[in-house]
């Protein structure tokens, strides 16, 4: 990697155009947490290439609030309402492809993005869009800078590490840059990671082309995030609720009612939920659960009451998380201090 | 333009078209690599199982009638009559064969009464056919009405030894009408001991550092209903054990009731609707289960039922031996396959396609399962695999479009690739892992960053395994 990157990045700050081909773009569409098959009246053929029968899924208690995965890629720009991320992206790149649904462990891809179809290849780049709840993660890190370091320390014995993880600037807000490639592979990876609403948000930028890599990161400075946001810190606060980890447990819970399920599963149920001033939760967010689940935990739920969350004196809204069902196999403890708020 | 810029710019083009011509799949690797042997050596068998392993193969053999032989319980429907017509490539316990053997079904009076589906064709993959959703009564797929039972494709109305049976085949015209018929091609079962013989904890370690990739993959398992463990076997590792593999198949595929589905199978719009008729019931005169322990009718306690014989079968088949690679007739370099196996790794394949996903337990069955290291090529986490591949069809907590890592060992031997075998070609399965919704889609951007060179690479040595 070239040692004058960092310094560059530092110093850097407005946009720098990406000098690839021009094509027009493409829109991926938006990503929908509903099962939409549940009201859909008979048809005559089965559509092609269309996930009718689902597994564990996302949903929500109402289509309103913000959620994570619901993140588009429209004229040209990624945009995730819920992390409060803007870019425009490179020009003519596209989504061709949506990402998986977000998983047990809180991982969610949010986007996919590279040059369209004519200008893939060795020369090409790609970035990925990516977030982990850090409320789920099984990973002993706390924070985007903790899971930037852990990975870099369990890369595979394929990968060189160009670049240990750092802080870096990125739209004027500190990131955890980490750059590793593949000698056999030629290609390079640059990891950027940010902290925002208790979620490690990762631009996985891949390329052979060093140069193009650097081109792209710089056009990272175009991004708008939220103010709070930081590659150690970003707990929500300001126009969203302060996020919390552990705000569920006995002390502050005064009412509570357990799920009955009606059928008996075996998967992580993991469940954001964000708790009004007067300590009722007004919405339930399902990374990951069957829709028998998700009834039987809503209808739970929806009896619980919180002492509020008190924020410099004040009642304040508070997002925080449980998890439900199976727990998932957690690899080490994690790092002492490292508590996410 | 004068002739030496003309001669000029031929060279260029035909440094050009050199450079890019296209990677090629070396194909279904012909040379014998000892794939079927026992992984027991019978010089350490202190249990004695290389005898089981025999019995079993034996009997994966076995061709069923529906009565009056010594193999009987076929049908009343079927999708073959014997579990090594189907498990057959390159050896038996193998995926299918190059000339499939369903096609001949008719023709040589296992079905005589029968019509061949328009999906069975001589030179095809074997098929395994399930509907997703049930048909509504104008030939609709009813989206709100999940199916997904497999559809045997024959009958044995018509037989000389089925009696008055008489059934028809389901409606395929009308399924495929309505595009609501999918396929899966039979899994190969080498190496399966070792893959059952790995401890829960061993995958769930994997599956927790799995999660430190930057590619967006995060899988999850399918687990037992009854207790919470993780299955393993199938296209949605949806079976929990050999046993269990054996059983359902023997009941699904062949028709044969045993101990562990101890009743003859209707289609599931039959069970729906009046079951099976009567006289087609029994038809082997026996009672159920067709399949019994004490098969010979003996005083021997110890004489195993069909079922545990091919489980016995399957736990004991080696895993497939790897080898030298053969492209256009000229062996391809060692060094080809090293480069391909690292950039396996390096672009992410191996992400779920785990090298080897640990080593198993101690076996009370054999030395040669315990403590081995199963370079199976798989996680066997289920993973979504996008719109391209889904099926929509759902099997314990796997949804329509999860499957489990198919495990890689053998595929230099495998005619018919992905679940449904929709390809013979190496090239045309890879990019098929990209779609909306794939966890797979970033490791396909990766492959497609590769050179022409690098990615023959990949192939030599994925048809080296």
């Amino acid at each position: 990697m070239n040692p004058r990157l960092p310094y560059c990045l530092l110093l850097v700050v407005l946009s720098a155009s990406v000098a690839e081909s021009q094509a027009p773009s493409l829109d991926s569409g938006s990503k929908t947490s509903v099962d939409s098959s549940v009201n859909r009246p008979s048809i005559t053929k089965v559509p092609a290439e269309t996930i009718l029968v689902k597994g564990a899924w996302s949903s929500a208690s109402d289509s309103v609030t913000a959620v994570p995965e619901a993140a588009t890629v429209a004229q040209n720009v990624f945009s995730d309402p819920y992390f409060g991320i803007s870019y425009t992206l490179p020009q003519d790149w596209t989504q061709k492809y949506e990402g998986p649904p977000s998983s047990e462990s809180g991982r969610y891809v949010l986007a996919q993005i590279g040059p369209p179809k004519t200008r893939e290849g060795p020369t090409s780049a790609s970035m990925l869009i990516t977030a982990q709840d850090m409320f789920f993660t099984p990973l002993p890190a706390a924070n985007a800078l903790e899971l930037t370091e852990y990975i870099k320390d369990h890369l595979q014995a394929d990968y060189k590490v160009e670049a240990p993880p750092r802080l870096i600037k990125i739209a004027d807000r500190s990131f955890s840059f980490f750059a590793y490639w593949s000698p056999v592979a030629e290609l390079h990876w640059y990891v950027l990671a940010v902290q925002i609403r208790c979620h490690t948000v990762q631009f996985v930028l891949t390329s052979r082309d060093t140069k193009l890599l650097e081109r792209l990161m710089l056009d990272l400075n175009k991004m708008k995030l939220p103010a709070e946001v930081s590659a150690t810190t970003g707990d929500g606060g300001g126009p969203v609720a302060v996020c919390t980890k552990d705000y569920a447990r006995d002390e502050n819970v005064i009412a509570r009612v357990d799920p009955v399920f009606t059928e008996h599963r075996f998967n992580p149920v993991p469940v954001r939920i964000i708790i009004d001033k007067q300590g009722k939760i007004k919405h339930i967010h399902f990374i990951s659960a069957f829709p028998d689940q998700a009834k039987a935990i809503s209808d739970a739920l929806e009896q619980w009451k919180f002492k509020p969350y008190v924020s410099d004196g004040k009642p304040a809204e508070v997002e925080t998380g449980i998890l439900f069902g199976r727990a998932p196999h957690i690899t080490a403890p994690h790092a002492a201090g490292s508590a996410v708020h | 333009m004068s002739k030496s810029r003309f001669a000029s710019l031929s060279l260029a083009v035909l440094f050009v078209a050199g450079a890019v011509s296209a990677q090629t799949d070396p194909g279904v690797q012909s040379a014998s690599r000892g794939t079927g042997a026992t992984i027991i050596d019978p010089s350490n068998d202190p249990n004695g199982f290389t005898a089981f392993f025999n019995d079993g193969l034996n009997r994966f053999q076995e061709v069923e009638t529906v009565s009056n032989s010594a193999n009987t319980g076929l049908g009343p429907r079927f999708n073959s009559n014997q579990c090594s017509s189907c498990h057959a490539q390159p050896a038996v316990g193998g995926s299918g064969a190059a000339v499939n053997p369903q096609f001949l079904l008719i023709s040589s009076g296992v079905a005589p009464s029968d019509t061949m589906p328009s999906f069975i064709t001589a030179n095809g993959p074997t098929l395994e056919a399930r509907a997703p959703f049930f048909l509504n009564s104008s030939g609709a797929a009813n989206t709100k009405a999940p199916n997904g039972g497999v559809e045997d494709l024959f009958t044995v109305t018509g037989r000389s030894d089925a009696g008055s049976c008489s059934l028809a085949q389901p409606n395929f015209n009308a399924y495929l009408a309505a595009n609501d018929l999918i396929f899966r091609i039979p899994t190969p079962v080498f190496g399966a001991g070792l893959i059952e013989n790995l401890d829960d904890s061993t995958l769930l370690a994997n599956q927790a550092t799995n999660l430190t990739n930057t590619l967006g993959i995060a899988g999850t398992f399918n687990r037992s209903g009854n207790d919470g463990t993780i299955t393993r076997f199938g296209w949605k590792a949806q079976n929990k054990s050999l046993h269990i593999f054996a059983g359902e198949a023997y009941n699904v595929e062949m028709g044969v009731s045993n101990e562990l589905f101890p009743q003859d199978r209707p289609l599931p719009e039959e069970e729906q609707a009046a079951g099976l008729p009567s006289n087609c019931l029994n038809l082997t005169g026996t009672g159920y289960p067709e399949d019994t322990s004490n098969p010979t009718q003996t005083t021997n306690a110890a004489v195993l039922d069909d079922v545990s014989a091919f489980a016995n079968f399957m736990r004991f088949l080696a895993p497939p031996p790897t080898s030298s690679v053969v492209l256009n007739g000229s062996q391809v370099p060692a060094s080809s396959i090293a480069t391909g196996s690292a950039l396996f790794s390096s672009i992410g394949c191996a992400t779920c396609h785990n090298p080897s996903p640990g080593m198993t337990q101690v076996s009370n069955f054999a030395p040669a399962l315990s403590n081995v290291q199963v370079n199976a090529f798989s996680d066997l986490e289920i993973h979504n695999m996008g719109t391209r591949l889904a099926d929509n069809v759902s099997q314990g907590s796997a949804g329509g479009d999860q499957f489990r890592t198919a495990p890689l060992w053998g595929l230099g031997q495998r005619i018919f690739l992905l679940h449904d075998g929709r390809t013979t070609d190496l090239y045309t399965a890879i990019e098929d892992h990209k779609s909306s919704k794939s966890e797979a889609t970033t490791v396909i951007n990766n492959f497609n960053k590769l050179t022409t060179a690098q990615q023959q690479d990949l192939l030599d040595f994925l048809r080296s395994l």
